[in-house]
C-alpha cells in the first residue's frame, strides 16, 4: 500500500459527548487524521446496526461509533442500548467472517479531546495496516 | 409453562391426531368455551390451504387443523386479528409450534395480543415444501398422511427447516396435543397454561393420563434433532464465511424480498431496504461502476440479507418460510438460522418463549451479560473503557 493512502473512517459521534470531544481536540490543536469523517448524531443509540453495515458495504475502510461514557448519556440510557446494538452488529460481522476489526466503539466525553485524538490516530493506524476495504473491488454485492 | 405436575387428558380418534384435534375444536365451540376457531381449511380448488376464522359449524366441519403445507405463517393471521388489541370474540387458534413462537415474538413487538386467544399446539411432523405441494397435491397429501400416521416426525418430503427443528413439540401455548410415540389413534391433551387448564375443565376433559413416556420420547427425538441442526448449520456457516462466501451465497438472489415479506417477524410497514433512502443516486452508481470497471444489478443484496440479520435474527424462530418463498432456491432459512443460533445465545435469549422477558434490544443491563460485555470490550480497542 502506498504511503499516501488515506483511509475513510466514517465516524458516528454523539452531539453531546464524542462530537464535542472531537471539537475540543480541534480547538486544542491536537492532530488527528483526515481519515476521520465525522457524522453528528443526537445520541450514539441513534445509530442503527444497518448504518454501520451500510457504511462498511459502501466502502468505508473503518467505522467508528463514539458516545458518552456509559452512565453519562445525555438521554440517560441511550448508550446502554448502543452497547447492545453494537454487540449485534459485531456478532453478525464476526459470524459472517467480515472484517469486524474495521468497526470500533469508543466512549469519549466532551472534555476528552486528547482521548479523541488518540482513538482517531490509533484506529486510523489499525485500518492503514489492514489496507483498503475489500468491498471496494466487488462487482456483485 | 408448568413443568412440574403435568397431567393430561387423552383423546382418541380413528383419524389419529387430525381427528382428535378436529373433535376438540368442535367441542370447544359447542360447549361455548370459545366463540370461534382459527385454523387451516383446504381451499375449494384443493391445491392449498388458507387460514380461516370460523364459527359456522359447517365450516368448522371442513377445517384441517393439521395441514400438510404452510402457505401463510399463522402468526401473521393472528396479527391481522389482534394487532389493534384484543378482539371481541374468544378465539381458539390451532397452530404449529413455530407459528406460536413467532406469535409470541410479535406479541413482544406489540403486534399480536393474546388476551382473547387460546393457543393450541401439536407435535409437528414438519410441513411439505410449498412448491412441492403445489406441483403435486395428491402425492403430498399422501406422504404427509403417512407421516402423521407414523407418530414420528417426518424425515423426507419436508421443508429443510423442519428437518432440523428442535422446537417441534410443546411450546408456550395454552394447550398442547402430544402424540409422538403414543399408541395409534391416541393423543394426549396437555394443559400448558392456566387458561388452557381452565378450558379443559370447562369442556369436561378429565386429566388422568400419565405422559412420562411421551415426554422421554420427545426429548430423545429432540437430542437427535439438536445434533443434526448443529451439524447442518455449522456447515452452512462455513459455506457463507467471508465476503466472497456471502456474495456467493446470494449470487442467485433476484432481490424480490419475498423472504422478507413472508417473514412473520418482519412486521414493519416500511422496511428500510424497500425505502427510498436505501436507494443510491444514479450518479453514485455510475461513479462506483467506473471505479470498479463493472457493477452488477440488483445491488445491495449482501446489505439486505446481513442487515436483516441484525434486525431480526434475535427473534428468528426458524420456521423456514423464507426458503419456501425464495424463487431461486437459496437456503435462506438455513443461513438465517445459523445466525440466529449465534446471536440469541449471545444475548442469553431464546426466541418464542413467553416468560415475561422483553426482546433483547428493548432492554439492557448496566453490567452487561458476559458475552455482550466481551464483544463491547473488544471493540473498544487498546485503551479499554470505564464501564
Ligand atoms: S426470496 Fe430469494 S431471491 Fe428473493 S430476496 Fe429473498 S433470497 Fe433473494
Ligand atoms: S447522548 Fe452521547 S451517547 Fe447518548
Amino acid at each position: 500500500m502506498d504511503k499516501k493512502y488515506v483511509p475513510r473512517i466514517t465516524s458516528f459521534l454523539c452531539k453531546w459527548c464524542s462530537y464535542t470531544g472531537a471539537d475540543l481536540a480541534g480547538t486544542s490543536r491536537l492532530q488527528y487524521p483526515t481519515a476521520i469523517i465525522p457524522i453528528k448524531v443526537m445520541c450514539s443509540s441513534r445509530v442503527d446496526p444497518v448504518f454501520i453495515l451500510r457504511a462498511f458495504l459502501k466502502g468505508s475502510d473503518g467505522v467508528l461509533l463514539g458516545g458518552c461514557h456509559p452512565g453519562d448519556c445525555h438521554y440517560e440510557t441511550g448508550n446502554y442500548h448502543t452497547r447492545r446494538r453494537f454487540a449485534i452488529v459485531k456478532t453478525v460481522f464476526e459470524s459472517l467472517g467480515l472484517e469486524a476489526e474495521r468497526i470500533r466503539l469508543s466512549w469519549i466525553s466532551a472534555s476528552e479531546g486528547p482521548k479523541f485524538a488518540r482513538v482517531a490516530n490509533e484506529f486510523t493506524e489499525t485500518i492503514i495496516a489492514m489496507g483498503e476495504n475489500p468491498v471496494k473491488k466487488k462487482i456483485f454485492l | 409453562m408448568n413443568d412440574t405436575e403435568r397431567s393430561a387428558a387423552r383423546m382418541r380418534s380413528p383419524e389419529g391426531i387430525r381427528g382428535s384435534l378436529h373433535d376438540f375444536l368442535k367441542i370447544a365451540v359447542d360447549k361455548g368455551a370459545v366463540d370461534s376457531v382459527l385454523a387451516p381449511v383446504k381451499v375449494p380448488a384443493e391445491n392449498s390451504y388458507a387460514w380461516i376464522l370460523m364459527n359456522d359449524p359447517a365450516v368448522i366441519e371442513s377445517a384441517s387443523p393439521v395441514a400438510p403445507v404452510m402457505p401463510v405463517q399463522g402468526a401473521k393471521a393472528l396479527k391481522s386479528l389482534t394487532r389493534k388489541g384484543k378482539g371481541e370474540s374468544r378465539i381458539l387458534a390451532v397452530m404449529r409450534p413455530c407459528e406460536i413462537r413467532a406469535g409470541i415474538e410479535l406479541m413482544k413487538l406489540n403486534q399480536v395480543h393474546f388476551d382473547n386467544i387460546v393457543l393450541v399446539s401439536y407435535d409437528c411432523p414438519g410441513a411439505v415444501p410449498f412448491q412441492d405441494y403445489v406441483k403435486d397435491p395428491g402425492f403430498s397429501e399422501e406422504s404427509f398422511g403417512k407421516m402423521i400416521a407414523s407418530g414420528r416426525p417426518g424425515e423426507e418430503n419436508i421443508k429443510p427447516a423442519c428437518g432440523i427443528c428442535t422446537e417441534f413439540s410443546i411450546v408456550d401455548s395454552d394447550i398442547h396435543f402430544g402424540y409422538f410415540g403414543v399408541d395409534e389413534g391416541s393423543a394426549f391433551v396437555i394443559p400448558v397454561s392456566e387458561q388452557g387448564a381452565e378450558l379443559l375443565d370447562a369442556i369436561g376433559l378429565d386429566r388422568d393420563a400419565k405422559i412420562a413416556d411421551w415426554e422421554s420420547e420427545i426429548s430423545s427425538i429432540r437430542d437427535k434433532r439438536t445434533k443434526k441442526r448443529t451439524e447442518t448449520l455449522s456447515a452452512a456457516g462455513e459455506r457463507i464465511k467471508g465476503l466472497d462466501g456471502l456474495i456467493n451465497a446470494f449470487r442467485k438472489c433476484i432481490g424480490c424480498h419475498n423472504c422478507m415479506s413472508v417473514c412473520p417477524i418482519c412486521y414493519c410497514r416500511q422496511c428500510y431496504f424497500d425505502s427510498e433512502v436505501s436507494k443510491k443516486d444514479p450518479d453514485f452508481i455510475f461513479e462506483i461502476a467506473e471505479k470498479r470497471g463493472a457493477m452488477a444489478f440488483p445491488r445491495d443484496k449482501v446489505m439486505f440479507h446481513a442487515g436483516r440479520m441484525t434486525h431480526m435474527s434475535l427473534s428468528c424462530v426458524s420456521c423456514g418460510f423464507c426458503t419456501d418463498a425464495c424463487p431461486t432456491g437459496i437456503p435462506v432459512a438455513e443461513i438465517f438460522s445459523y445466525m440466529a443460533d449465534i446471536t440469541q445465545p449471545t444475548f442469553e435469549y431464546i426466541a418464542g418463549k413467553n416468560n415475561g422477558e422483553p426482546l433483547p434490544l428493548r432492554k439492557f443491563e448496566k453490567k452487561e451479560l458476559p458475552l455482550v460485555h466481551e464483544i463491547v470490550k473488544s471493540a473498544e480497542g487498546e485503551e479499554g473503557s470505564d464501564e
